[in-house]
């Protein structure tokens, strides 16, 4: 079957470190998996971005990745109890056991890369899965998601699909 | 001159000895009224060095990875006692180590920033427990404080003290240091004597920058050289308190970059070695067995192969960080020897005040405060955090405030468990301890396996000084010493024990030392965790501490506590854990746990929530003062002149790009920056630039609710109209730095946002005529409530970490 007749798989990952992002970057390329494209962005801490990307998918006339627009779920760790943040426990008598720190910080950070973050995604056949999710070791969240089809349409779904599942993921 | 009543201090003068006629007819001057009180003839000099936050297998002097010349040097011409003991916490350790007294009987039972309703627990000295650097001076001493002091409460470290919760209120007579629990190295916010003088200007110097280490250092000797300009003979008493080896870890590379490798094999490998070591030296019984590790603590074989550099790096730092506190010691001994004055120094240096810190966690951080805020990150994210800000060669540099896992921490309390925190074993209690004093101790290089607590070392150089305890101090009938003097040990190595009882409690953690027996009553807590589910058990009306775990060693036997005998022994047990009830309340340990009480509902008066206003050129307010901006909505308000031609700089700053907030003006425009800890940045800027003429700015953050670390949007106004926004999805629930200050008009030390760091301080070039921070837009007395309760918690935590 050829590669354009099979599911495309797009990975997101979340980091918050160029290099981090760069390093799964260069092994994704060392894969040895086919790729239909890789583009890695990040933004400094003045707010300068950066992109960097081997995307095939221009060679073959659709649309880059880039052009798809860069929205990656980036992580938001979840700002839970640990040293007190509010814990409020026993109330007086300490009969009664409140957890008042949970909040909704666990939800994603947003749509956009922030300062001193960075993004990667990568598109690729189904079968090479195999090869290239392994590469992606240092991603602080990740998700992968799946289109039937080709082209522009097939990857935008693809998209759309890792970006929900990273959202669902709490990650 | 006859001997004066030492007793009663301060020293009475002798009566008129002379003779006072209507003219100089006739009249003898009495010259004793113009002198001042000396001590006894002889009395040694006394440099007294404490290292922070390091355990007792960290120096190579004890077998330790480290290496410690001087300390060995030291050792070698004087003694090594491996039985000394400490509190397992950093300010109780100073309270008692300057005090003689045990911490809690003078308020220390917790950290000196934390100052509660209970007597235990203060964080004032009282009155009747005067301190010895006051008795010496009043002896007639000179007497000075380099670095950590940790011994004032948190609100009380500006210009408005009080001052005898200062260094010089202790006795000192100078002081130049930190008051606060830790420090930069690179960019400290200093005080010296009674004032907050900030960041030395040589932070500035980019290529011989300022460095902390170096500076005491110097410090000391320029003092030393000092006293004896003015006085050939009159002894001095140094406490030459290191921020080393406490978090952050700063330390230049060269040092670091000694130990690239040495740390390859991990920690459970690194305790096998120095556990070798230390059987070599004699430091640790042949007989001895290395204690096993906790679970709390992964193996090494279970850390993830691309993480193994991340995690030794940490530890390469940790060792060149200390043992450059090796060295700047060494330049302090060598001015006294260039002094001709070593051989009547008496030196006691302690290494460690409560072991190695396990508050990195299990993962460390780039940056220390990412724990107290409850920011759970996993070590790859920290891994990636170092990485943005310069990766791991950069660990211990400026742009990080570094922390290493606890399990390195716990490789450093080798042979013992646990480390700091934990009052109920040796890894939170036992450290080494090298005194030197060339004039009186001749068996060199002996050790001395005496049973020492650090209450013993004031009673201890009164007693080699000639000095009674005093009975009263300005009137004030004294609480006698709770230590007792080990002198007679430093020349007689058959000299008997003196110390045979002693309590330990730190954080609930406890411990009964009678006779050889050690009953330990750890709560099962893990040390660095503060969850709520981990709290749960420890709620008044929940916890029975006499449900605890309880272990019994008997250490002449067993010097590690190693060998678990409750079982084979309940009556010892049941006796050690009923005598430790008593102590704790002869000495004012209770109520248990009375450091978390905010956790449970005991709160202090809420303060007045008024606006805070600071006129332009207020700086260095200390982390601990700043408003009360934390998990709510809150506004900055600075009315300003620009010039004609415009005005660049900062108007207010707090802290640094780890955490903290600028409101400044770039590009002539108004700029709002805000870091969550360097994990979250944030930044609003005005979409048009700022008016020339007189100009009230503001930054408001509307919270998303007042809870912690609330979410919320950002709006800046110019002469009250909206000019910008953004967002920020995560604030700081409890502090932004252990020890940057808040300036107005300038952003001294490290800077908040980076992209002013070329032009650092970045004052302001126009006028900052006032701030003022209004702390409670938008509160409902219930929020205030909730958030009073937030803001203690934090506090504790804070404590909990220092």
């Amino acid at each position: 079957m050829a590669f354009d007749d099979e599911t495309i798989d797009v990975l997101i990952g979340g980091y918050m470190s160029k290099d981090a992002a760069q390093d799964d970057y260069k092994a994704v390329l060392g894969s040895g998996g086919y790729l239909h494209g890789a583009v890695v962005v990040s933004k400094d801490l003045e707010g300068n971005l950066a992109v960097e990307q081997t995307d095939h998918m221009v060679r073959e006339g659709a649309a880059g990745l880039g052009a798809l627009g860069f929205v990656v779920g980036l992580f938001a760790p979840p700002l839970l109890a640990a040293t007190a943040v509010g814990a409020a426990i026993g109330a007086g008598a300490g009969k009664l056991l409140h957890r008042k720190t949970e909040n909704k910080l666990e939800q994603q950070a947003g749509a956009t890369i922030p300062l001193g973050g960075a993004g990667l995604i990568v598109a690729y056949p189904h079968s090479a899965a195999g090869k290239v999710q392994p590469a992606v070791t240092r991603a602080v969240s990740k998700a992968v998601g799946e289109a039937e089809g080709h082209h522009v349409q097939a990857l935008k779904a693809a998209i759309a699909d890792a970006q929900q599942k990273m959202a669902g993921s709490g990650s | 001159m006859s001997e004066p009543d030492r007793t009663t201090l301060p020293i009475r003068r002798p009566p008129f000895g002379g003779v006072s006629n209507r003219t100089l007819d006739g009249s003898k001057p009495d010259w004793n009224l113009i002198g001042h009180p000396e001590p006894p003839e002889g009395s040694p000099n006394v440099l007294l060095v404490l290292i922070d936050d390091a355990g007792f297998g960290n120096p190579s002097t004890f077998g330790g990875p480290i290496s410690t010349p001087r300390y060995t040097q030291m050792a070698e011409a004087g003694l090594r006692y491996n039985r000394f003991h400490v509190t397992a916490l950093c300010s109780p350790t100073r309270a008692a180590l300057l005090t003689g007294r045990n911490n809690h009987a003078v308020g220390f039972g917790s950290i000196g920033e934390l100052s509660s309703g209970f007597p235990g627990y203060t964080a004032t000295v009282p009155r009747d427990c005067t301190p010895v650097p006051r008795i010496l001076a009043e002896n007639g001493y000179s007497t000075a404080a380099f670095g950590k002091w940790h011994l004032t409460p948190d609100g009380q470290q500006g210009a408005a003290g009080p001052f005898d919760r200062w260094p010089n209120g202790w006795g000192f007579d100078y002081f130049y240091g930190f008051l606060g629990g830790d420090s930069g190295q690179w960019d400290p916010c200093l005080a010296e004597n009674q004032k907050i003088i900030g960041t030395p200007e040589d932070f500035y110097d980019k290529e011989n920058p300022y460095y902390l280490p170096d500076a005491m250092a110097d410090k000391t000797i320029e003092w030393l050289h000092g006293v004896r300009a003015q006085d050939a003979r009159k002894p001095f008493f140094v406490y030459f308190s290191t921020g080393c080896s406490h978090a952050p870890h700063h330390v230049a590379p060269e040092w670091a970059d000694k130990y690239k490798g040495k740390f390859d094999q991990g920690w459970d490998r690194l305790r096998e070695e120095v556990f070798a070591r230390q059987k070599e030296l004699g430091v640790v019984p042949a007989d001895a067995q290395l204690t096993a590790r906790d679970a709390a603590f992964p193996a090494w074989d279970q850390v993830p192969g691309k993480l193994k550099a991340y995690y030794a790096r940490q530890m390469e730092v940790y060792a060149g960080f200390s043992e450059n506190a090796d060295y700047n010691v060494g330049r302090v001994i060598d001015a006294i020897a260039e002094l001709g004055e070593l051989d009547n120094t008496l030196i006691i240096w302690i290494w460690g005040d409560n072991g190695a810190s396990l508050e990195g966690a299990i993962t460390g951080s780039f940056n220390e405060l990412t724990m107290q805020n409850g920011i759970p990150l996993t070590d790859e994210m920290q891994l990636q955090l170092a990485e943005r800000y310069g990766g791991i060669g950069a660990w211990g540099g400026q742009m990080m405030d570094p922390h290493y896992s606890a399990a390195w921490a716990w490789a450093g309390n080798t042979p013992f468990q646990w480390g700091k925190q934990v009052g109920s074993h040796l890894g939170g209690t036992r450290n080494p301890m090298v005194i030197h004093w060339p004039a009186r101790i001749t068996g060199t290089g002996a050790l001395r396996p005496h049973f020492t607590h650090v209450i013993d070392v004031g009673p201890t150089i009164l007693d080699i000084a000639g000095l009674p305890a005093p009975s009263h101090v300005d009137g004030i009938e004294q609480e006698p010493f709770h230590g007792v003097s080990f002198a007679d040990s430093l020349t007689d190595p058959a000299a008997p024990e003196h110390h045979t009882q002693q309590y330990f409690e730190t954080m609930g953690n406890r411990a009964m030392y009678k006779d050889g027996w050690w009953l330990a009553m750890k709560t099962p807590r893990i040390p660095w965790v503060l969850t709520p589910d981990a709290l749960r058990p420890y709620a008044p009306g929940i916890w029975d501490p006499d449900t605890d775990p309880a272990e019994l060693y008997y250490l002449p036997d067993d010097f590690a506590q190693a060998k678990d005998l409750a079982a084979d022994h309940p009556g010892k047990v049941a006796e050690l854990r009923e005598l430790f009830w008593a102590e704790a309340e002869k000495y004012k340990v209770l109520p248990l746990l009375a450091t978390l009480s905010a956790f449970f509902g005991i709160l202090p008066p809420m303060p007045d929530a008024v606006p805070v206003e600071y006129r332009g050129d207020v700086q260095n307010i200390m982390s601990g003062m700043i408003p009360r901006i934390y998990n709510h909505s809150y506004a900055i308000s600075a009315d300003l002149i620009v010039p004609a031609e415009g005005a660049e700089g900062v108007i207010v700053a707090e802290a640094d790009h780890l955490g903290g907030f600028s409101l400044f003006v770039a590009d002539g425009k108004l700029t709002h920056t805000y870091s969550m800890m360097g994990v979250f940045i944030y930044r609003q800027q005005a979409e048009e630039p700022l008016p020339p003429g007189e100009v009230n700015v503001r930054m408001e953050f509307a919270a998303d609710a007042a809870k912690p670390a609330t979410g919320g949007e950002v709006t800046l106004y110019i002469n009250d109209r909206p000019v910008g926004k953004g967002r920020m999805d995560h604030t700081v629930p409890i502090r932004f730095s252990a020890y940057a200050g808040m300036d107005i008009g300038r952003d001294n030390g490290g800077v908040v946002d980076l992209s002013y760091e070329d032009k650092k301080p970045f004052a302001f070039t126009g006028t900052v005529k006032k701030v003022i921070f209004d702390v409670k837009p938008h509160l409902s007395a219930q929020d205030e409530e909730a958030l009073h309760a937030v803001a203690q918690h934090g506090h504790a935590g804070h404590g909990l970490s220092a």
